[in-house]
């Protein structure tokens, strides 16, 4: 059968080449998929601790939920986290990479330096800013120095400021990298379109926000989504490294209390109600930030 | 000026408040990478003091306390054995899907496809009790050789994905050719199809490189606390101590855990930077 024609080869070939993704669909359910899907049913269960019998209680772990105060601290804290992580650092990783797009002097040293944050592990990061933020570290070290001993305060320790570094944290690791990801975007926009622009007398500042934000608008969507999801659902750990969720409740978060009544106070049952309800609110600010930032043409 | 052509081209017009605020933002960036690599070689109350000022001396105390006391030895060993053996299963379950993927038009092919495009959407630890309750199911929670097994679910959507995309690239002619020849499947992706989407595996070894090394909170419950299980990024964080942390030997035991990645950065350095991107644009 020369030539062989489209639709045969179609039709020969798969079987055979669905055997050869297999094992890969097979992992990814055994690890990934099946867990998430137990996650419903674990939310069901009381469970006292990896280690011991468990039993079907119904929405019992619901009910849990939603009559816990520490819940509603971890809510407020996981809004108060989104709520400026995610519209502080969009912007002005927008901003930052519209400017290293622009190729001024300097720009291949301050792409370098804008990817750093981007190779570091969370333990490191951690650690290293454990050691910013300690009672005797640099930040109240340069405070003694300049003679503002009085501004000195344990930030990760004191109630007032634990989450707000935390933040800060979040917002130093991630803007550089989402600055280089818009940069790479923006220079896939056509020069002759920003020449344009130039030619009606239009500012940076105007260019930036009235030609290229309106072409880069999807894009401004995807990476909003990518790190509320991250906020929402992984910080956990750097949660648990830097400030352990104290003190008391006070940079106790959603992704952490997951964490936290599993591992820590044995109680899995409500860790996955918790769980199932941070799944459900996930996808909700999926869908409202792709309407957000939808192609308006 | 040495380029007429350039300048004439773009007429940059930034605003000096504009360089300030970025080369202010670039500095930020630098200062804790600074106090990082000086802190290392410091005590305590040098720290503390004069936290900007360069080590009076560069002794290397502060790196082997940190190395035996975390027995950060240990760590990198599991670490390696982790991130290798990881790696490898990973590419010998992406590269026949992907293959699989790229090579059929049908519906079914599709449908594969957007099963893993749609894992890119779920997050890791969302999943992180029922895999801690998969994990002692099958009799190997607080081993390494679940870490082995679990990594490359985690990363496989984004692994098939890229790859598929470089299969794409491949003309389906040479495949036809090889076929005539009687050679099997396997055989047709290990010798016309590894060969010629090589930048696509570097792209997502190196993605993988960076995820499997760096990663935490997993091998820090699944593996367990066991010294000589552990990851290196589970031993470095026992030098933080409740009462009296040596924030020296802390920062050194940081850039020990640093090494291997930077290693990699400076060899890679371009290949890197496009594979973060590839990496990130995808998803």
């Amino acid at each position: 059968m020369a030539p062989p024609r489209q639709p045969a080869t179609r039709r020969r070939v798969n079987p055979a080449l669905l055997g050869l993704s297999l094992p890969a669909i097979i992992w990814y359910i055994a690890f990934t998929l099946g867990p998430l899907l137990a996650m419903f049913y674990i939310a069901l269960l009381k469970w006292p601790g990896l280690i011991a019998p468990r039993s079907f209680i119904g929405l019992d772990n619901f009910v849990k939920v939603f009559t816990d105060p520490v819940f509603f601290t971890a809510v407020k804290n996981s809004i108060i986290q989104v709520g400026i992580v995610v519209p502080v650092m969009i912007p002005v990783a927008f901003m930052l990479g519209y400017y290293v797009n622009l190729k001024p002097r300097g720009h291949r040293v301050l792409r370098v330096i804008l990817f750093t944050p981007a190779l570091i592990s969370l333990a490191a990061k951690s650690v290293v800013f454990l050691s910013i933020f300690a009672p005797n570290g640099l930040i109240n070290g340069f405070l003694a120095n300049i003679g503002l001993d009085q501004l000195s305060k344990p930030w990760l320790a004191s109630t007032s400021t634990a989450l707000g570094t935390v933040m800060v944290v979040d917002l130093w690791s991630g803007i550089g990298y989402t600055a280089i990801l818009f940069s790479a975007r923006l220079a896939a926009v056509p020069v002759e379109v920003m020449e344009a622009a130039e030619l009606d007398g239009c500012a940076h500042w105007g260019r930036m926000w009235r030609i290229a934000y309106p072409i880069c608008r999807d894009y401004f969507g995807v990476l909003a989504m990518l790190q509320f999801i991250w906020v929402l659902f992984s910080s956990a750990g750097s949660i648990l490294l830097l400030t352990n969720g104290g003190p008391g409740n006070s940079s106790t978060n959603l992704s952490f209390l997951v964490y936290d009544k599993a591992f820590t106070q044995s109680d899995l049952g409500y860790s996955q109600a918790v769980g199932v309800i941070l799944f459900f609110v996930g996808i909700l600010g999926m869908v409202i930030i792709r309407r957000v930032f939808a192609a308006r043409h | 000026m040495t380029h007429p052509q350039r300048t004439k081209k773009r007429s940059l017009n930034i605003s000096p408040v504009a360089h300030c605020l970025v080369w202010f933002y670039a500095l930020l960036l630098i200062i804790p990478l600074y106090f990082l690599i000086v802190s290392a070689f410091k005590s305590n109350s040098a720290i503390f003091t004069t936290p900007f000022a360069p080590p009076t001396s560069w002794s290397f105390d502060n790196f082997t306390q940190a190395w035996s006391q975390a027995q950060m030895g240990d760590g990198m060993l599991s670490s390696v054995l982790v991130t290798v053996i990881a790696e490898v299963l990973t590419l010998v379950l992406a590269i026949p899907a992907s293959y699989a993927i790229a090579r059929s038009s049908g519906r079914i092919g599709s449908f594969v496809e957007k099963f893993f495009a749609a894992g890119l959407l779920i997050p890791g630890l969302a999943a992180l009790v029922p895999t801690v309750a998969l994990s002692i199911l099958i009799g190997l929670f607080h081993t390494r050789e679940f870490l082995y097994l679990f990594y490359p679910a985690s990363v496989l959507p984004l692994s098939v994905i890229l790859l598929t995309q470089f299969m794409r690239s491949v003309p389906p002619e040479l495949e036809e050719s090889a076929m005539m020849d009687g050679a099997s499947r396997v055989r047709i992706i290990v010798s016309v199809y590894v060969p010629i989407i090589s930048p696509g595996i570097a792209t997502v070894t190196i993605l993988n490189f960076l995820s499997f090394w760096n990663e935490y909170l997993f091998a820090l419950i699944l593996g367990g606390p066991d010294p000589d299980i552990r990851t290196v990024q589970v031993a470095l964080p026992t030098l933080v101590s409740q009462t009296n942390t040596q924030y020296g030997v802390l920062l050194a035991g940081a850039l020990i855990t640093m090494i291997p990645v930077y290693i990699v950065y400076i060899i890679l350095n371009r290949r890197l930077e496009e594979a973060l991107l590839q990496g990130a644009v995808k998803s």
